[in-house]
């Protein structure tokens, strides 16, 4: 809301600068943009325009009075508003008639005819639509944009006699009917658009545009003005609808006044009259079968100390609701002080106790309001799990020198069917930005692939990023993951030797490391999915005992033609893994109960066996750890061979297991008979050969 | 035997073993020899003293501990020249770069985030986090803004195309991003009974065409104070206390009356430019102050909503942009950097 300095003194007195006014304004909540300083006035006084934000609360202050009135109860000074202009006498009958289908949707309709000669504005009209960043248009258009600028009330002129009847309308739009509205665009009307209309056609969407059909044009010698109160919701939803936001439907949809028509349309009236661009024809028709009864809000004196804090003085509370405009009564037999206040009909805002006491607070200004704390009446709660768990993971993971990223929840269509088995579990936004937005992401990969793609093409090689958020899924909704992505070296470059490239077993390393971090352990299994490499592809289990087994998620390397696709350089490849962080927690390290260390020494030995290739490792390793006794304390792979000495479709695996007995040294031959144990279940399970 | 000149030739026998000393390893061997606890041969000379008559006692004893300290401060004197004569081919380049340990960075967002956290945390808020997908209802209607309410245009809002399954009540499965996380206040206010004291972090999504200061995705943080006689002073202490010990102890603070559907009074809060400490710069449009949050006291429609009693308790709520504050803290100039996951912007905040 722009509003010229000089216009809110003719309504009010100012008894300070342009700059405090500004200024105090913005602390009564009228954020002043900016102060654009004008063409001193006649008299030699400073003139400025003020760029107001008003809030969507305060439809009455898109007006030059409503700030007036905000003005006059800052300084306590009188609101000069302008005085009803005593229309000349008319006994005749009105020109026009005026029926409402829907009065909820239309509650008021005042109209009036008048004659007209149509030519420019007198300069100071156009000068404050100017200012007002309203263009002048002709004197009887210009009337009515300044009178909704001056009240706050939208008003519309139509060619009266391009009417098919003198017979006005208030109805819903026809199906299939359009009407060209004044910018010149044709447009469909709804049923549940309202329309202003003659016997034959709309002549205007009510509230928001008129139609071209009807627009007052050089050649207009009658008039119909109207001034009406439309359904706000209705406004609004018909200006989305249409896609169409006007001066009138920005006003009409926050709210307008309700009692204000009238005063609007004897204004307009007025200036037809005093600027000589046309008579009043006939008596004003105001159609208004139900006026509501005026909101009348309880507010106690101490409520206002409750709320803020401080206790304003009770003298101050009255005199600043009635220069607001509410009308205020002492309750007479009260306990406590309190009042009546009867809210004016353009604060739509004010409907509850609250509203007022905000009225107070802001007026009292909230600087002056104290600071304190707020006392504890209970004990704080002990952190939520997650804190900790997220924690931990962030630890583990950037000591493992991977980097945190944060990426859009919406991604592409075509990335996430990449990543997803089933393309009806995508959840589609209905309303994306832009189709390379227009899915929630049903896996963190596409988005962390294309943050690791951004760190390639910024020639960056080795690269190491995770994600922690969530997911989206149609059929089990939103959850929580993490994802890590690596790729160039495993090793930091260092002079004293080459350096690694990063390969499966890295990225399998920093997974198992994490879920040690949390206790647990894993199990991964071959597997394919579709966005891996075959083969390099591994199902993630929790195992909580060998036999029960939680799927976590899937680890591998990243199909390089899906790499390229999403735009990634280079030859290296990319290894991802994801988890689903809901089976990971810290609670089990509350129960955590510390083994005795060690007293008796550890006896090692290495064993090497020739096994089918095509046999898990892991099974090797479940069987050795089977069949050695309770005295196996560690085994670890330390050798994998194939080539010569090794029979064609085997492979030989080297094992380092270390023995220990809580209660004693272990003999050499305690240990041997274990080492029996084992060579035995594996030939016996495996046909493993002792090598 | 005669000690007097057993000591004699022992001397002699190590001035010509000293001589011989040419590594840190001879030098020990030498020690061994002469100095080693059982069988070295000051140690033995010692033992054998104890058979020798008593009138030549104490000067051989004299003798023999001279005879200690003579090679004990020649080994000494030996062990300094042969470290510092040491030879060049022996020594690293120290001025090489070790190995490095990789190690990542949490994301700035996460940063400020947990500091926020910390800092309310230790005046005894919990902190919650509750899903991003959200129903119309925990988004808008249960925080006074019903269908049409003017006040939705202030978050535009993206909508799934089907609705999937929510959080809590299956009547109300979620159909929208959540445009702010106060959906996880009223989660927890249908739960809890008052006292309140929460923070509420995390994503939230508005329909904003990316630029300079605004992403469609950015990271939020609410609190929530409810209890019998909360006032705006004490949301007022809160929060200064809040700003102060987030931006610095000097920081200006400053209360405005702004509109929220949820809350009323309803407060915008702006404090003393970070870049200008206040003098006016082209950040602050010269005004020397940065808006940087909004606020304001529980509206009682939110309390009815809920099954609160608004006569009985008061309470208040606060939201914070964290990309904001990162952007001021950190003096990034676009907020878009933070989702691009540069590695060069990352690897500058600490571990
Ligand atoms: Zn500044």
């Amino acid at each position: 809301m722009r509003v010229l300095v000089s216009w809110l003194r003719e309504l009010v007195e100012v008894p300070v600068s342009i700059e405090e006014l500004a200024e105090a304004l913005t602390l009564r909540g009228f954020e002043v943009g900016a102060v654009e300083p004008q063409p001193p006035n006649e008299d030699g006084s400073l003139d400025a325009v003020l760029d107001l934000e008003i809030t969507t609360n305060r439809p009455d202050c898109l007006s030059v009075i409503g700030i007036a009135r905000e003005v006059s109860t800052l300084y306590k000074t009188d609101l000069r508003p302008p005085s009803i202009f005593p229309l000349p006498d008319t006994d005749s009958t009105p020109l026009l008639t005026v029926t409402v289908d829907d009065p909820h949707l239309c509650p008021r309709y005042v109209g009036a005819v008048a004659s007209v000669s149509i030519g420019p504005s007198p300069p100071w009209i156009a000068r404050r639509l100017e200012a007002s960043d309203i263009r002048p248009v002709n004197n009887v258009v210009d009337i009515t944009n300044y009178v909704m600028l001056e009240t706050g009330h939208p008003m519309h002129a139509f060619d009266f006699d391009k009417l098919s009847k003198p017979e006005i309308r208030v109805c819903s739009g026809n199906i299939g009917g359009t009407i060209k509205t004044i910018d010149g665009v044709e447009r469909r009307l709804q049923p549940e658009m309202l329309t202003i209309a003659d016997p034959e056609q709309a002549c205007a969407v009510a509230g928001i545009m008129g139609g071209a059909d009807s627009e007052v044009t050089e050649t207009t010698q009658t008039v119909m003005l109207e001034a009406a109160y439309f359904n706000p919701t209705n406004i609004r939803r018909t200006g989305k609808s249409l896609g169409l936001t006007t001066d009138a439907s920005y006003r009409f949809e926050r709210g307008a006044d309700v009692a204000a028509p009238p005063t609007a349309m004897n204004r307009a009236l007025e200036l037809l009259i005093t600027t000589k661009a046309g008579t009043p024809q006939g008596p004003i028709v105001d159609h208004f079968p139900s006026p509501p009864t005026p909101i009348v809000v309880r507010l106690r004196h101490n409520r206002i100390g409750y709320l803020l804090g401080q206790q304003i003085d009770e003298t101050f509370i009255a005199p600043t609701l009635n220069r607001l405009g509410f009308k205020v009564r002492l309750e007479p037999d009260s306990d406590t002080t309190a009042w009546q206040v009867q809210v004016p009909s353009f604060r739509v805002d004010v409907k509850r106790e609250e509203d007022l006491i905000e009225e107070i607070a802001r007026h009292h200004g909230y600087d002056r309001l104290p600071t304190t704390f707020p006392a504890l009446t209970r004990p704080p709660s002990l952190p939520a799990p997650w804190r900790a768990r997220d924690g931990l993971l962030r630890r583990l993971l950037t000591g493992c020198g991977f980097s945190e990223a944060i990426t859009y929840a919406f991604i592409e269509r075509a990335s996430a069917q990449s990543v997803s088995e089933d393309s009806e579990n995508i959840v589609a936004l209905q309303n994306p930005l832009s189709e390379k937005a227009s899915v929630l992401r049903p896996s963190l990969i596409p988005g962390l692939l294309d943050s690791l793609i951004h760190n390639r093409r910024r020639e960056r090689q080795d690269i190491r990023l995770f994600e922690i958020g969530s997911r989206f899924r149609r059929n089990d909704g939103e959850s929580q993951a993490l994802a890590i992505a690596m790729t160039g070296s495993a090793t930091s470059k260092h002079w004293s030797s080459p350096d690694r490239k990063s390969d499966f077993f890295d990225i399998v390393g920093v997974v198992t490391r994490l879920c040690e971090g949390f206790g647990v352990q894993i199990a991964l299994e071959q597997t394919r999915v579709g966005h891996l490499v075959p083969g390099q592809t591994a199902s993630i289990s929790l195992l909580a005992t060998h036999e029960n087994r939680t799927p976590i998620g899937e680890i591998g390397q990243l199909c390089p033609e899906f790499a390229t696709r999403r735009g990634l350089t280079g030859s290296d490849p990319v290894f991802v893994a994801e988890l689903d962080l809901r089976p990971l927690s810290v609670d089990k390290f509350d129960r955590l109960q510390a083994n005795p260390v060690p007293r008796y020494p550890s006896m090692t030995r290495d064993l090497s066996v020739e096994v089918d290739n095509s046999l898990p490792a892991a099974d090797v390793r479940g069987t050795i750890l089977a069949s050695a006794g309770s005295t196996l304390v560690e085994v670890k792979e330390i050798d994998l061979y194939q080539g010569e000495e090794i029979a064609t479709g085997a492979v030989s695996l080297s094992y380092r297991l270390t023995f220990r007995a809580p209660d004693r040294t272990l003999t050499d031959a305690e240990v041997q008979s274990s080492i029996d144990a084992v060579l035995r279940a594996l030939a016996e399970i495996h046909r493993a050969k002792q090598r | 035997m005669n000690a007097t000149t057993d000591i004699t030739a022992i001397r002699a026998a190590f001035e010509t073993d000293l001589q011989a000393i040419a590594t840190e390893q001879d030098l020990q061997h030498v020690r061994d020899r002469y100095l080693g606890r059982k069988q070295g041969t000051v140690a033995t000379l010692m033992r054998s003293l104890a058979n020798a008559p008593a009138e030549t006692k104490p000067a051989l004893g004299k003798s023999a501990n001279a005879l200690k300290r003579d090679i004990e401060q020649a080994l000494s004197k030996k062990g300094t020249a042969l470290r510092t004569s040491m030879k060049s081919t022996d020594s690293l380049d120290v001025t090489l770069p070790g190995r490095e340990l990789a190690f990542g960075r949490r994301h700035p967002l996460t940063i400020i985030r947990e500091q926020i956290e910390t800092i309310f945390e230790t005046m005894g808020f919990e902190t919650l986090q509750g899903p991003q997908v959200e129903d119309d209802y925990h988004n808008f209607e249960a925080l006074n803004m019903p269908a049409d309410h003017p006040a939705r245009d202030m978050q535009d809002t993206f909508y799934l195309d089907q609705s999937i399954p929510g959080t809590g009540d299956p009547a109300l499965p979620a159909t929208l991003l959540r445009t702010h996380t106060s959906g996880m206040q009223i989660r927890y206010m249908e739960t809890h009974t008052p006292p309140v004291r929460i923070i509420a972090p995390g994503l939230v999504y508005r329909r904003d065409t990316p630029d300079l200061t605004h992403s469609p995705m950015f990271m939020q943080v609410e609190g929530l104070v409810v209890d019998q006689g909360i006032t705006m002073a004490d949301l007022k202490g809160t929060l200064v206390e809040f700003l102060q010990a987030f931006f610095d102890t000097e920081t200006k603070v400053t209360f405005r009356p702004s509109f929220f559907p949820y809350t009323e009074p309803s407060a915008e809060v702006f404090i003393s430019c970070v870049f200008c400490s206040g003098n006016g710069c082209s950040v602050c449009k010269t005004t020397g102050w940065l808006e940087i949050l909004g606020c304001g006291m529980v509206h009682p429609a939110v309390f009815e909503a809920v099954g609160y009693d608004p006569e009985l308790y008061t309470g208040w709520a606060f939201g914070i942009g964290i990309d904001r504050v990162a952007l001021l803290k950190y003096r990034v100039e676009d907020i878009r950097l933070f989702y691009d996951n540069d590695l060069r912007l990352l690897e500058q905040f600490p571990h």
